[in-house]
């Protein structure tokens, strides 16, 4: 008895993707777990890179007067590395955890979208490797004034003006080539994947939630997925018109930044930032969310404060909007506009404080197990702690005048997204990988993993608050021997390297495991959600049949219950129960419509790329190549139905 | 989402599509206030050279104002015509809102061309490029629904004609396209009137 | 999905209400070209006519009166987030070079 409907692959204009191993099933694929492992990968690529440049970066400033890079190479990899870990690293893999989970987690069988979930990943991937394009055919010459130009080798071939990209400095006159260029249509071809599986997320929580999954239900992770698409929903928008502007200003010659056409520089910081703030909610919630999954379960304790960490979630998505010009006070800002957003700065600390302490009290007196999810998790907060606490220093405006653009601001920030959103995400990913492989990761190399990465850590951004009170300025080449930075910056790149080396355990572990781990058992961490109510890996269909909700963490009710002292006991049909899950769910009784695979996201994204290059080097022929690409998408997908009609195909069994 | 499947989905009484639609169009907000907020902060500078006061023609801006206006009508009879499953007058209004659509691109067009002429061009100063940018991008904007509008009444050539339901539906479209007549109401009073 | 359908107006009422957009319209170009006599006013009274036909085309030809409260919830919170935002920005633009 076949329980999956087979496509009718005949029915249209186009043949219908059919494979269902191989690659071309992965190019064509639809399925949300799929994409999700997809993104993870893509990203987790990237963040080798970004991470390699970080490297050549700290090489670089392990001596002073170093001359392992030029300035242009130095000006070029600081700005890969920041535009790499953000745009391709940590928001993409985010947004693998988003694919993956979301839908197990609210009780669905995919999202609202799916194809439109394909497109966004495959816009990801052609922004990513249009970005990265410009090592090969990118130019960056030399600025008036600036470094000669025989500096600038393959390697400052690279967008250069800072991630910020701060105006003019990013402008035509002191960044000229076309590096510049491909940042900016990188960007804004990314900044459309991102808005895309915003609009998808959005509509997948509030309409594909299964029965009784009320919103108070929904899991703290699912919350914060919410969250962050609200925030990419509502600051993407700004920094693509801002790189509209910095696109026309640099190709067609307005002046919209620059101030000798009546032009506003500061504008550009406004815009900028109004996104950018926005942005660094954007890294760190999703953290915040799978630490919340993460803590309780290992402390074998409900989440204290479910829906104060649910509106604490939004009151920062909220505040986070409020903050933008705390990056600006060293800015022609005015100084009432200074004190506001000092205060509105100090205010934000209040929604993250109150996560603080309900991590904190979910974890007081627990049964806590102390393994790698939860160690990265309880690493997760430590470090984060650190970096909310400088970065409250940094709303007191004439402190951060004195910190701005050195190397404090550096450490506050990697303390966040480093020690704060990557942690988090490794917890998760070793949370989440016998769900996603069905096979159990390496504990001891999971732990060796975490230490490494923790020591390697703190050896690297621990040492930048005092270089930064020093004096040592970001985004400078060099040093010079007489201010005495030397000792530091050595431990600094010593422990970056131990990062490195961590990183090479893990990557160990990973595969290993995924090839050789136990069997992961039915529901391995005892845990609360529904996403471990269907085995693992999960299958196709995800759920066999629409569960139902009845209560928030309704998996650990199945199993517990309170004894007379209201201890959680659990139940004797427990374990019974867990056999018939799992029966369950690799067995559905009922006809299961999966969307079909589809060739067009792919072809409709990869025009992109083509009308990025197209008004880079003004060309009118590159320009109908992309505008035909999104035609032909375009046509393909609106003439192709999602799934197939479900009476034919009945007739066909 | 007409498969027969017991799945739930949409316990928001929304269909799908439509809240879809209503959430883009909250980010569009969105991109057209950035560009009415960079458009008031440098209409409020001195800057050199011809001003769009000394081009612009405002009985003729006020006729395609009223063209693009009166398209949402149309709009939202072809919509109301679907609804009454009258497959016949749908076909004809969707036409009509695409032929009012494109008489309003016309008109751009050629407003832009005659700014040309006179001196008024994208880099001639920083309201000149703030002008284009923001007006072009609404005429994109336009561009596309003119095509969604054309391709829905391709669609309604068919045997089985449009309904409300499934992918590229009249709902889905009409909203988009009423949204683009709201941006050029905001725009016509903030560009050319006051 | 019914209950979405019910309220909807008649082709009678679309046509009445696309003849009041119409006349806000004429009493906008009107005020035009009356700036001389209005003065000070014409500027709120021609954002006010804007605000009255965006509520307008909304509220009735995109339905959202008849919507669920969540779209309108989204839609408003759009609005006001953007508002809130360009406002500051204008003010603190406009306001740099004075404190």
């Amino acid at each position: 008895m076949t329980k999956i409907i087979e496509p009718n692959k005949q029915s249209n204009i186009f043949k219908r993707p059919s494979s269902e191993t191989g690659i071309w099933s992965w190019i064509t694929t639809v399925d949300h777990k799929r994409i999700g492992i997809m993104y993870g990968y893509a990203a987790f690529f990237f963040l080798l890179i970004g991470g390699l440049e970080a490297l050549i970066l700290r090489i670089q400033l392990s001596q002073p007067d170093n001359n392992f890079l030029t300035a242009a190479e130095y000006n070029a990899m600081f700005t890969m590395h920041g535009t790499t870990m953000i745009f391709l690293a940590i928001m993409p893999i985010s947004a693998a955890f988003f694919n993956y989970l979301l839908p197990l987690q609210i009780g669905a069988r995919d999202v609202a979208f799916p194809r439109l979930n394909a497109l966004s990943f495959w816009i990801f991937i052609f922004g990513g490797a249009f970005l990265y394009s410009t090592f090969i055919f990118g130019t960056a010459g030399a600025p008036e004034g600036g470094y000669l130009a025989e500096e600038v080798g393959w390697l400052g071939s690279a967008p250069n003006g800072g991630w910020f990209g701060y105006q003019p400095n990013a402008g035509m006159k002191y960044s000229p080539g076309t590096a510049m260029d491909y940042w900016a249509i990188g960007l804004q071809i990314l900044g459309i994947a991102s808005l895309i599986s915003a609009f998808n997320f959005i509509t997948t929580i509030i309409n594909m939630r299964t029965k009784g999954m009320r919103f108070m239900r929904m899991p703290v992770f699912t919350w914060m997925t919410f969250a962050v698409s609200f925030l990419l929903a509502f600051s993407l928008p700004i920094i693509a018109i801002a790189l509209f502007y910095v696109t026309f200003d640099r190709k067609f010659g307005t002046t919209f930044f620059l101030t000798e056409g009546g032009g506003d520089p500061v504008l550009w910081q406004h815009l900028f930032w109004l996104f950018g703030h926005p942005e660094v909610y954007i890294l760190i919630l999703p953290a915040f969310g799978i630490v919340s999954e993460v803590l309780p379960t290992f402390a074998r304790k409900p989440l204290f404060g479910y829906a104060a960490i649910v509106f604490a979630g939004f009151g920062i998505a909220f505040i986070g909007f409020g903050v933008w010009a705390h990056h600006m006070f060293a800015s022609a800002i005015s100084p009432v506009a200074q004190a506001g957003f000092g205060l509105s700065t100090m205010v934000i600390a209040v929604p993250t404080g109150v996560k603080i302490f309900n991590w904190l009290g979910t974890i007081w007196g627990g049964k806590i197990k102390l393994n790698t999810p939860m160690l990265f998790s309880l690493g997760f907060i430590g470090m984060f702690v650190i970096g909310g606490l400088s970065g409250v220093t940094h709303s007191v405006v004439p402190a951060d005048t004195q910190q701005t653009d050195t190397y404090y601001i550096v450490a506050h920030f990697h303390y966040v997204l480093f020690g704060g959103a990557l942690f988090g995400i490794f917890s998760g990913l070793y949370y989440w990988f016998p769900k996603v492989w069905g096979k159990m990761y390496n504990e001891t190399l999971g732990k060796i993993h975490f230490w490494l990465m923790l020591i390697g850590f703190n050896l690297t951004f621990g040492p930048m608050h005092w270089l930064g009170l020093q004096g040592q300025v970001r985004r400078t080449w060099v040093y010079a021997e007489e201010t005495n930075l030397q000792f530091w910056n050595i431990i600094v790149t010593i422990g970056a390297f131990i990062i490195a080396v961590s990183i090479i355990v893990f990557m160990i572990n990973w595969i290993f495991s995924k090839r050789n781990g136990e069997k992961a058992p039915f529901d391995p961490w005892d845990a609360r959600t529904i996403e471990w109510t269907i085995p693992s890996p999960t299958p196709v269909w995800n759920f066999s049949k629409a569960p139902e909700v009845k209560s928030l963490d309704d998996f650990w009710h199945a199993k517990y219950e309170e004894d007379e002292e209201g201890r959680a006991v659990r139940k004797e049909s427990a374990d019974q129960m867990l056999l018939d899950l799992e029966e369950e769910g690799l067995n559905p009784t009922e006809n299961i419509v999966l969307p079909n695979p589809s060739y067009f996201p792919i072809v409709l994204a990869a025009g992109l790329p083509f009308l990025g290059y197209a008004v880079i080097y003004k060309s009118i022929p590159l320009a109908l190549v992309g505008a035909l690409l999104l035609l032909i998408g375009g046509f393909g997908w609106g003439t192709e139905p999602l799934e197939e009609e479900v009476e034919e195909n009945l007739e066909h069994e | 989402m007409s498969s027969s499947h017991s799945y739930p989905h949409e316990p928001t009484g929304v269909e799908t599509r439509k809240l879809g639609m209503w959430v883009f169009l909250s980010t569009e907000i969105l991109f057209f206030g950035t560009l009415i907020t960079t458009f008031m902060i440098f209409k409020g500078r001195d800057f050199p050279g011809i001003k769009l006061t000394d081009v612009y023609d405002i009985p003729f801006t006020s006729i395609s104002s009223f063209i693009l206006l009166m398209s949402s009508l149309t709009m939202v009879l072809a919509h109301n015509a679907l609804e009454a499953n009258d497959q016949e007058k749908t076909r004809v209004w969707l036409l009509a809102t695409a032929m009012l659509g494109s008489v309003f691109l016309a008109g751009q067009i050629y407003e832009f061309t005659e700014f040309y002429h006179k001196g008024f061009e994208l880099t001639t100063n920083i309201f000149s490029s703030t002008f284009y940018v923001l007006t072009g991008f609404h005429g994109l904007h336009v561009f596309i629904g003119v095509v969604l509008l054309l391709a829905l009444w391709g669609i309604g050539q068919r045997q089985r004609g449009l309904n409300l339901e499934g992918g590229m539906n009249l709902e889905f479209v009409a909203l988009y396209w009423h949204f683009v007549d709201i941006v050029w109401i905001v725009l016509f009073t903030v560009v050319y009137l006051i | 999905m019914s209950e979405n359908h019910i309220e909807h107006p008649t082709p009678k009422r679309y046509v009445q209400i696309a003849i009041v957009l119409g006349i806000l319209t004429a009493i906008e170009i009107a005020l035009y070209y009356t700036e001389d006599i209005v003065g000070v006013f014409t500027d709120p009274i021609l954002i006010i006519l804007a605000v009255g036909k965006f509520i307008i085309v909304v509220g009735w030809f995109m339905h959202l009166r008849f919507e669920n409260k969540m779209v309108n919830r989204f839609f408003a919170g759009g609005m006001i987030l953007a508002l809130f935002l360009f406002a500051i920005v204008m003010i603190e633009r406009a306001s740099a070079n004075f404190f």
